[in-house]
């Protein structure tokens, strides 16, 4: 994205839901809830609707039958957590390019109710599931992911204690956050007590499967002034991805895609990593944040352990990081609820767990897809 | 309570067929000659059509592993905390599988072995080499 294109679309209004096991509300109806939220917290009504993406949301028309609207633009996406970066992306280009005005993304999980597992045989993980290594015992992401950690730990020393400190600190952030699932905090000694799931990755190395739905309204900087609270402006965003071959894990902890869209998303904001106030890291798992930090250049590559170790990503640090808890003791939202904490803390409304005068908010996910959004005011 | 059984595919067939007969195959680019598996129409690599099963040596390297302590199947319950080896072939290509006789640990250099686990139905393990 250019530079001149900084700036020209706002997130105006965000909406979430109650967080946790919610067995009477389907996605449609998490989805609705979120977005009746949403449209309050911006002062518009379904009528100034006229663009809608929805994910994970079975079928767009239903929805949009349940929702009573006719956008003139409407996509549907995968229930994959790397399509709200997608998605959002693709409200700006929308936008930009006059295809609509004022866009919803509305996202619905009720994957606690639905007994969703992750794992065994409805694992759909990867590049056309994983049949082919059923037989062996291999399944669910989580898996990839300690694949991913045991050569990181094998090349650089890293340590599952590292991976204790993100999965503490987030947790403490949780603590502050009453919309949080999880809220009470651990120390390394409780997390070195956890079991494993798949080693070396323990239960508090994975994030959380619960019920909840958000919903985000993106309109062009000018409609965005005259609406009830201010806007969140879109100052940087990237896109870079690494499929070929992506049934295995990459080589390069996803490094080089990240680097692209790390050199496109701080040229379009005009920022660097260290002018960043606050971090959203897409948290599946605990290791996804240390590949993340060493893709987006806020470390050198290898260095994320120790980076983390020391207190950075604390509230109090130099990049507090996933203020809001994060996937692993907030709310499985697949970045979603991220993105949201990005727009709350720009516009200041975190309480407790605000982080003072951020200006610049940074998501960012690491996956098969890589997007990062810098947010800002 | 059974273990799950690999897809019985009409593509990956030779691959199937290989292992009952203690042969490990893949499927060769007749274009670029680069090794593929699972199988494909296309070589992700040129793009070609044309490809052909060819016997490979089974050697390769354990490039990670981990160690399942959740038995997603309840057939693997006896068996945790079990490992998988995520193995890279001297053709290039990856596999997952799992480690017979010996601790897996990155860089081991490893061949396959082939463990019946029916009348009709191969595995292709590995053992250290």
């Amino acid at each position: 994205m250019k530079r001149e294109l900084a700036g020209r679309v706002a997130v105006v209004g965000v909406g979430t839901t109650r967080y946790g096991k919610l067995p009477e509300y389907d996605a449609y109806d998490l989805g609705m809830w979120a977005l009746k939220s949403a449209l309050e917290d911006c002062g518009l009504g379904f009528e100034d609707i006229d663009g809608l993406i929805v994910n994970r949301i079975a079928d767009y028309q239903r929805f949009g039958e349940i929702a009573g609207i006719d956008p003139r633009y409407v996509t549907i996406t995968p229930g994959q957590g790397r399509f709200s970066g997608i998605c959002i992306q693709t409200a700006v280009a929308v936008i930009n390019a006059g295809l609509a005005q004022t866009v919803a993304l509305v996202y619905g999980n009720n994957g606690r109710s639905a007994g969703d597992a992750y794992g065994g045989a409805s694992d759909a993980y990867g590049s056309g599931g994983g049949g082919l290594w059923f037989p062996y015992g291999m399944t669910s992401p989580g898996a990839f992911h300690a694949l991913m950690m045991r050569r990181h730990m094998q090349e650089y020393g890293t340590t599952t204690d590292q991976l204790g400190a993100v999965a503490v600190a987030f947790r403490r952030h949780a603590s502050l956050n009453p919309d949080a699932v999880m809220r009470t905090p651990f120390t390394l000694e409780e997390y070195r007590a956890a079991r494993f799931i798949c080693e070396p990755l323990r239960l508090l190395d994975y994030c959380l499967i619960n019920d909840g739905g958000v919903a985000m309204i993106l309109t062009s900087a000018e409609r965005a002034r005259d609406l009830k609270k201010p806007p969140a402006y879109v100052f940087g965003m990237g896109q870079a991805s690494a499929l070929a071959g992506s049934t295995f894990p990459p080589e390069d902890y996803w490094r080089a895609p990240m680097q692209k869209v790390a050199a496109d998303v701080y040229a379009m904001a005009g920022a660097r990593p260290r002018d960043m106030d606050a971090l959203m890291i897409y948290d599946n798992f605990t290791p996804t944040v240390l590949f993340s930090l060493e893709g987006f250049g806020f470390c050198a590559p290898g260095e994320s352990g120790p980076f983390v170790a020391d207190g950075r990503l604390a509230l109090e640090g130099e990049f507090p990081a996933n203020t809001s808890g994060g996937h692993l003791s907030e709310s499985y939202m697949q970045g979603w609820a991220l993105n949201v904490e990005a727009v709350r803390q720009v516009r200041g409304e975190c309480g407790a767990r605000q982080v003072p005068d951020a200006a610049l908010v940074q998501y960012m996910t690491a996956a098969p897809v890589i997007t990062s959004i810098i947010y800002g005011r | 309570m059974k273990k799950p059984l690999p897809p019985e595919d009409a593509a990956n067939r030779p691959f199937r067929e290989g292992a009952g007969r203690g042969v490990l195959m893949l499927q060769r680019c007749l274009d670029c000659g680069r090794h593929r598996y699972p199988a494909a129409r296309y070589c992700a690599q040129c793009r070609g059509e044309r490809a052909e099963w060819v016997e490979t040596s089974g050697q390769g390297v354990v490039e990670s592993w981990c160690s399942f302590h959740k038995a997603y199947w309840p057939a693997f319950e006896p068996e945790i905390p079990y490992d998988v080896v995520q193995v890279r072939l001297e053709e290039g290509v990856r596999l997952f599988s799992n480690l017979v006789g010996g601790a897996p640990r990155v860089g081991l250099r490893v061949r396959a072995r082939f463990e019946p686990v029916t009348s009709e139905v191969t595995l292709v393990k590995f053992s250290p080499a």
